[in-house]
């Protein structure tokens, strides 16, 4: 113990080979140099400080416990309960799924009505007799707006050709539905948004063998054959008896703000 | 005689008045323990080695408190507190575990 701490390398070592006060190793001259007595009020004294410090210690902690557990266990419970709450809520979401894709199985199969209005609305791909009309314009090196054909001109063939009996049209794999629009977009033309350019190849369905003259005999025939003539449009029309026309985009058959008024029969 | 009433009038002046420490001295409160309870080992290994002197003992506990306190004082403001605390925890209780072994070992001789 009473090695020179010089000589211990690590500090650690040197810490614990003089853990003891080196002043109990000095004897002092005089009276405290007999005074090795343990039993004295100064002794008592400092001795009541520690219990006094470690007593209020442990109270404090003790008195600081209850608050913290509490808040510790109230938490768990909110915990326990949302859990509760939330396997509630999924059971309950997995059960209306179930329900959800029953119903819809069994209006998909039952419903002929149904069926039928999603083939008019064109929430559904149809297929059937009619014609292809394909428009070409020849002089693609024209830039000039007023020789090309307009969305005003497809407007009013897609007219003529509802006009003439078709039940169902596509205009370049586009089929116009109930929210369907066909309108110039930036120098280009756009049909449910989407853009579109020549040739156009417009597929409608209906009677194969009378549509195409019913359309050459209305007014929007004649104005559109009156233009694909001036615009020099090679203009091919073919019938068939198996043609297919797809089934409207999702976003452009989907009413926001219509609400049904209740039928009154 | 007297250390033993000490330490029972200590516990049970806590026990009733029940003194709340104030906030801003409750960091200091564990480290000041640890470093009370190193002065008081060191006492009672020196008991054993018959070096104990009473002047030595209250120096020590107290400039042990105060020094403790002031360490994780100044580590506080310096932004290093709790490393600090630690290492002053470490080398109380590096010296706590020295004397009660040397205490240990006088007793019974191992």
């Amino acid at each position: 113990m009473s090695d020179d701490p010089d000589r211990r390398t690590g500090l650690l070592e040197q810490i614990a080979d003089t853990a003891l006060d080196d002043d109990y190793y000095v004897v002092r001259p005089g009276h405290y140099s007999q005074a090795r007595e343990f039993n004295t009020a100064l002794t008592g004294v400092v001795l009541g400080l520690f219990a006094l410090l470690v007593t209020m210690a442990v109270v404090q902690t003790r008195s600081d416990r209850p608050a913290t557990e509490r808040e510790r266990a109230s938490l768990i419970a909110n915990v326990d309960d949302r859990k509760t709450l939330l396997d509630n809520k999924e059971k309950t979401a997995a059960s209306l799924r179930a329900a959800v894709t029953k119903l819809r199985a069994s209006t998909n199969r039952t419903d002929p009505a149904y069926e039928l209005l999603r083939l008019k609305t064109g929430d559904r791909a149809a297929r059937g007799p009619g014609i292809t009309l394909i428009a070409t314009p020849t002089n693609n090196d024209d830039r000039h707006n007023t020789n090309q054909l307009t969305d005003n001109d497809l407007q009013i063939l897609v007219n003529g050709l509802w006009y003439a009996g078709a039940e169902a049209i596509s205009l370049n794999g586009r089929r116009i539905g109930t929210m369907s629009a066909i309108r110039s977009a930036g120098g280009g033309i756009t049909v449910n948004y989407d853009p579109i350019g020549p040739p156009y190849v417009i597929v409608a369905l209906g009677n194969e063998d009378t549509l195409e003259s019913r359309f050459n005999d209305n007014p929007s025939g004649r104005y559109w054959l009156g233009r694909v003539q001036a615009l020099r449009v090679r203009n091919v029309v073919t019938s068939s008896d198996q043609l297919t026309v797809p089934a409207v985009t999702a976003q452009r058959l989907t009413p926001i703000h219509a609400k049904a008024i209740e039928d009154p029969r | 005689m007297i250390p033993v009433l000490g330490l029972a009038i200590g516990i049970i002046a806590g026990l009733i008045l029940q003194p709340s420490v104030p906030t801003s001295l409750q960091p200091y409160l564990p480290i000041a323990i640890v470093a009370a309870l190193d002065a008081v080992i060191g006492a009672l290994r020196a008991l054993g080695e018959r070096r104990f002197d009473d002047r030595v003992f209250v120096v020590s506990f107290v400039s042990n408190v105060i020094i403790a306190a002031f360490m994780v004082y100044l580590g506080d403001q310096l932004g290093v507190g709790s490393q600090l605390s630690t290492g002053v925890v470490v080398v109380l209780g590096i010296r706590i575990f020295a004397n009660a072994a040397a205490i240990r070992r006088r007793i019974f001789h191992a």
